[in-house]
């Protein structure tokens, strides 16, 4: 079962190897074929962990002495990540087939071998973060995904893009300093990185490494104070924003966050009330942003970061004893990953075929592409969590756990409630634009849009289906 | 225990050097001079490894009447010299070659280049194989000596300045480093039983407790002044962005990769016996301060410069720095961490200087201004430098960041937070920098008349073999070096070179690897 | 004890003799005062042997005498002679009677540093020792105030000249190898200096170190 987990990470960083070393016209067959391989891993373990009745193993793969350096956990929470962030890649990795051609009209490209080796080297690096169990395992993934992340958002090598690459590198990685105390007052206390190990810390250790995971957390995941590299960070091949910005890498942080939670068997109020009070900030400040935005991207990004804000609070909460809201937590991980995933693909496919994503001149989508009109519609109404699509049923959770622990804390009803409004309002501010964008008579650039390629269409029902279904098999999963 | 290993160490580059100086000069360039030189280099890293090989099997080798001795800390830096001393000289073959097609170099001057490179080698060795403190003292000026013509090699305005500055600067410095060493020996040779002992490092370390405080204490400050020019802290810097600039790049790789560390090493011996003689606090204040220093100072001036050797000779000074925080926090995890993180730098430095000689064979320019593209043009230096960038800039799973996040570790152990988190911080400005390479000069448009194809084989192994040492080092350091570094950390910290073996690496997936077994 | 006194007074006069090499209005005059001043040097060094009995020290004031009375001196005039930078003239960049009065203040600085140390060697031949140290720093101000690369050169030989001095002073019996390897460094990078200077003065037509200004940042 660890061979396969091991397995997941290294065929597509294999992939990667071979992509720089083969000539270009081969780098995209060779990222799909590595891709799809690493789904096919992911999913053997899936039926493998299951069939063997879900008992999580741990295993260390790099020890130096009796210091862990590296090490693997198999369990239901990385299985589910797991899942999402790879078999995305692989749709990431048809779609940018497509994608990156002559036939763009926003961006004509030949879909270079950089583009398509630091694809598959995410994939790898992300499949590390979600199975690694020691912190030193994290922080070196982190930093690798940070790395893969600035050299795809300087893809097209604009002054803008690059120098937007270079914000979101030096922003994440201030903000990785954080896994660098957590990691250092874990070793030079326990004597080891294992996650673990957390656990046997007294409360001020585990308060201070809780709270300098959840910094960096905050970092990846764009949060305040850290935010504003992700709304810059839309420079990038609008694939890549999909996945990297929306779908994993940006999950990063909230992962982390959850299994150090995990491990920490009891986590200090003080992290819980840390947590829950930035995450609220953060919300109300991404629903403000969210009126502004014309560009499509931008808004995805802005609603990305509420979104992620959604998940911090649930994970907070958990630390008052909800587990409910922790399940919701890697639910909405789940469910949101297929969701803004979606969105954001629409949002690529209106530019491919428009040659704008400006929302203003957007109008009329279904009658000239249907198929990217009902997206549309389905993405908007899983994203602010409208039944029965995916965002609903992990939303409800969190808020019900919320709700649960609040009785014991006062202030807590204050703070949930306000997330609530939230809710309600970026429901409102994505209704209008659904209203303005899908029906009605097409503008000019939609009437004159060019047709979708297929692997497009595909993968664009993919993940429709999923926008309903995931939060049904989340559910099902952590049970 | 006694051997002939160091003495053929020696020997090999001394006798090549004077073999290439001997050699007549032809209308062109000689391969006969290059056959040599490779002999030489060769003979070098076997014996490098040779001799670093008997040390961790048997313990510090000696020769000459221990004026000659090799401790586990010296088998380090010779392995340094040895492998970055081997691969920049095969480097060089092919750089220099181009030189003298284009005309920049006469036959004269190549064949000069290279008895002066063997020499430059022999002076780095011999400075850190001495046990003799005056002849330490000796070997490093002779560094700068030997090393002097390599920088002002090409006689231009440029060159000859930046070796003007470096040989007044460096002897000047290193005259500090004289001053310091008399007063070391003459505070030895008083107290001492026997006054002839005073002038080995040996004898003075096991005697250290009784040395007078005061004396050691100004002998300290002395040579870290003097040897610190040389190894490029922080203020005494001056001279390095020059020499590194002007030098060709093998040199600078060299010069950068080697030469500094050969200095930190003797910095680093006296440092032990002021830790023996006065306590560890008033030398470590001194080195992080100085450390602190460097890399605040130098995280600037590297983002700011346009010229690309400038920039990685700043980024130099702030490694530096960085060593000194790690020495300066002390412990046997401060200690390692820097003796780990002067070998690292050394081979990803040495990586990006080499990529820096591309650069210029391909550009003839070393400005970032005038630099696009690489990555289009010889995609393979291309991706070499972007590497190499990312692995200076301390990202996994480069080696850099293995020892970076071990000083970070040791600082924050050693009680010294927000010293850490501020270097932490500043090493972030740096990371800018590195992506200003990338960005600018990596990716980007080419100049429409530049003619596509990558350097030559000869250019392209020695920077493949550093990238895979870079590599290498940053997943697994191998167990050889790990064990030297630990002995040598603990001798440093005043304890016996058996003392404090690091744990044995464990590979493989295991359930747990009976880690719980083990405890 | 006369002759720790004649040790004190010799001391006392390398002070003078670098002064006269600081302020030489040309190089090849500096080469000569270096002559004299190593003379001084030597006789310090025969003084020293006298009062300690060290028979190294007689070996030494041979080495010296002839690599710093002769070999350098020569060198140098030899080398520079030819030399000449009319735009840079004397090349000061503080005129001499300010040189002299910071010398005079680094010498007493030096004395107070020198009252701190409690070897007991160092006892009897402590104004000797701050002489040494002084000079040193001599050596040093002269590389900074002299514009004339040349003149740095003799900075950098007076610098040697104290650590030289101080070396016998406080260790007398050192093995000769110690010596003659100084020695034959100094040499050298003497040599290497004068080579470079050379070059810089028929590649650039100057010997004024403010025009060496290519480099910066």
């Amino acid at each position: 079962m660890l061979d396969l987990a091991l397995a997941t990470i290294l065929l597509p960083v294999a992939g990667a190897v071979l992509v720089a070393v083969s000539p270009q016209p081969w780098a995209k067959r060779i990222c799909q074929v590595f891709s799809g391989l690493a789904v096919v891993t992911v999913l053997l373990l899936t039926w493998q962990f299951s069939a063997a009745g879900k008992v999580p193993v741990q295993a260390t793969l790099i020890a130096f002495g009796d210091t862990a350096i590296l090490g693997f956990t198999v369990d239901t929470v990385s299985v589910l990540v797991a899942i999402a962030v790879v078999s995305i890649g692989f749709l990431i990795a048809i779609y940018s087939g497509a994608y990156l051609g002559a036939g763009n009209r926003e961006h004509p490209d030949i879909g270079r071998r950089r583009f398509y080796a630091f694809l598959a080297l995410f994939i790898g690096a992300m499949a590390g973060v979600v199975f690694t169990d020691t912190l030193i395992g994290q922080l070196v993934f982190f930093e690798i995904t940070g790395a893969c992340s600035w050299a795809l958002i300087g893809y097209y090598e604009k002054p803008k893009s690059l120098y937007s690459a270079a914000k979101a590198l030096i922003i994440t990685h201030i903000a990785s300093l954080g896994l660098y105390v957590a990691a250092s007052v874990l070793f030079l206390d326990t004597h080891t990185f294992s996650l673990s190990a957390i656990a046997n810390l007294d409360d001020t250790g585990k308060t201070i490494v809780l709270i300098a995971i959840m910094v960096a957390a905050w970092g990846k995941s764009a949060q305040l104070p850290f935010h504003m590299w992700l709304p810059d960070a839309m420079e990038a091949p609008t694939p890549i924003s999909a996945y990297l910005h929306a779908a994993s890498m940006v999950k990063v942080g909230v992962y982390i966050v959850a299994r150090s939670l995990m491990a920490s068997g009891g986590a200090p109020e003080i992290v819980g009330w840390v947590g829950v009070v930035m995450a609220v900030i953060t919300l109300v400040f991404g629903f403000l942003m969210y009126l502004p935005q014309a560009d499509l991207k931008r808004l995805l990004a802005y609603s990305t970061i509420t979104q992620l804000a959604y998940i911090f609070l649930a994970l907070s909460l958990s630390v008052f004893g909800s587990k409910l809201a922790f399940n919701g937590a890697i639910a909405h991980v789940f469910n949101h990953a297929f969701a803004k995933t979606l969105f954001f693909l629409v949002a690529g496919a209106l530019s491919y075929t428009t040659g704008t994503r400006m929302l203003p001149v957007l109008r009329g989508v279904l009658s000239k592409a249907p198929l990217i009109g009902v997206a549309f519609a389905v993405a908007a109404l899983a994203i602010t969590g409208v039944p029965p699509f995916n965002g609903f049923f992990s939303k409800f959770a969190i808020f019900a756990g919320g709700f649960s622990v609040s009785q014991a804390h006062p202030l807590l009803y204050v703070l949930v409630g306000i997330a609530l409004l939230e809710s309600v309002g970026s429901f409102a501010w994505f209704l209008k634009w659904v209203g303005w964008t899908v029906p009605g008579r097409p503008t000019d650039p939609v009437a004159a849009a060019a047709p979708l390629p297929a692997a497009m269409g595909f993968v664009l029902v993919v993940l429709v289906i999923m926008s309903v279904c995931s939060s049904f098999i989340a559910a099902a999963w952590l049970g | 225990m006694s051997s002939v290993l160091p003495i053929l160490l020696l020997l090999g580059p001394l006798v090549g050097s004077l073999a290439i100086f001997a050699l007549p000069v032809g209308k062109e360039a000689s391969r006969t001079v290059e056959i040599v030189h490779v002999a030489a280099i060769g003979f070098l890293l076997v014996m490098a490894l040779a001799v670093g090989g008997v040390t961790l099997a048997s313990g510090p080798v000696g020769a000459f009447g221990q004026w000659v001795y090799v401790d586990p800390l010296a088998a380090i830096f010779v392995g340094l010299v040895g492998v970055v001393g081997f691969l920049t000289g095969l480097y060089s073959l092919g750089y220099i070659r181009h030189d003298v097609e284009h005309g920049e170099l006469t036959p004269f001057r190549h064949k000069l280049y290279y008895g002066f490179f063997n020499l430059f080698l022999f002076t780095m060795l011999l400075a850190v194989t001495a046990n003799n403190i005056v002849m330490m003292w000796v070997a490093v000026e002779a560094t700068t000596l030997g090393s002097a013509f390599l920088v002002g090699i090409y006689g231009k305005r440029s060159s000859l300045e930046a070796a003007w500055k470096y040989v007044i600067i460096c002897t000047v410095g290193v005259a500090f480093g004289l001053y310091g060493t008399v007063l070391t020996f003459s505070n030895g040779s008083e107290v001492l039983a026997d006054p002839h002992g005073a002038i080995l490092w040996t004898t003075l370390f096991a005697n250290a407790k009784a040395l007078d405080p005061m004396l050691v204490k100004i002998a300290f400050v002395f040579v870290l002044i003097g040897f610190g020019t040389k190894a490029g802290i922080f203020p005494m810097h001056a001279w390095l962005p020059d020499a590194h600039s002007e030098a060709p790049s093998p040199v600078s790789a060299l010069l950068s990769g080697v030469l500094l560390k050969c200095a930190l090493f003797v910095i680093i011996r006296y440092y032990a016996i002021t830790m023996q003689a006065v306590g560890p606090e008033f030398p470590q204040t001194l080195l992080l301060l100085l450390g602190f220093l460097s890399v605040a100072v130098s995280a600037f001036l590297f983002f700011v410069q346009q010229d690309l050797k400038r920039k990685l000779a700043y980024s130099s000074v702030e490694h530096i720095g960085l060593i000194l925080l790690g020495l300066g926090f002390g412990g046997p995890l401060g200690l390692g961490a820097a003796l780990l993180h002067a070998v690292n730098h050394s081979f990803a430095k040495a990586l990006l200087f080499c990529g820096s000689g591309n650069v210029l064979m391909k550009y003839g320019s070393r400005d970032l201004g005038t630099v696009k593209g690489l990555l289009r043009v010889a995609p393979v230096s291309g991706v070499l430098m972007m590497a190499g960038a990312l692995a200076l800039a301390g990202f996994p799973p480069f080696n850099v960041f293995v020892s970076e996040f071990m000083v970070f570790n040791a600082g924050l152990g050693s009680g010294w937070i927000w010293l850490t988190i501020g270097a932490a911080l500043l090493l972030t400005v740096t990371i800018a920098g590195f992506v200003q390479i990338i960005s600018g000069s990596v990716l980007g448009k080419a100049p429409e008349t530049m003619r596509k194809g990558d350097l030559g084989f000869a250019t392209l192994a020695p920077m493949g073999l550093l990238m895979a040492l870079v590599l290498i080092f940053g997943f697994a350091v191998p167990q050889p070096v790990t064990t030297l570094i630990g002995r040598a950390a603990s001798v440093v910290a005043g304890g016996p070179a058996t003392a404090l073996e690091p744990p044995t690496p464990i590979y493989g997936i295991a359930p747990q690897l009976q880690l719980e077994a083990r405890r | 004890m006369s002759g720790i006194h004649l040790v004190n007074g010799l001391a006392g006069l390398l002070i003078v003799t670098s002064l006269l090499v600081v302020t030489a209005r040309k190089p090849a005059h500096s080469a000569m005062f270096y002559a004299a001043q190593s003379f001084v040097l030597v006789l310090v060094f025969l003084a020293l042997a006298g009062v300690t009995g060290s028979h190294e020290l007689y070996t030494w004031s041979a080495t010296a005498f002839f690599t710093k009375v002769i070999l350098v001196p020569v060198i140098m005039s030899r080398l520079f002679g030819r030399l000449e930078d009319q735009k840079l003239g004397t090349g000061e960049r503080i005129s001499p009677a300010l040189s002299v009065i910071l010398a005079a203040v680094v010498v007493v600085l030096c004395f107070v540093v020198v009252s701190g140390v409690a070897l007991p060697t160092a006892e009897a031949v402590k104004p000797a020792l701050a002489i040494s140290l002084a000079h040193f720093f001599l050596g040093l101000a002269c590389i900074v105030t002299q514009r004339n690369i040349l003149k740095q050169v003799f900075g950098y030989c007076l610098m040697e000249n104290g650590s030289h001095l101080t070396l016998a002073l406080l260790a007398a019996n050192a093995p000769e190898l110690v010596e003659v390897g100084i020695a034959t460094d100094a040499i050298f990078a003497v040599v290497v200096m004068a080579v470079l200077g050379m070059q810089i003065h028929r590649t650039l037509g100057t010997l004024d170190a403010d025009q060496l200004t290519t480099l910066k940042g």
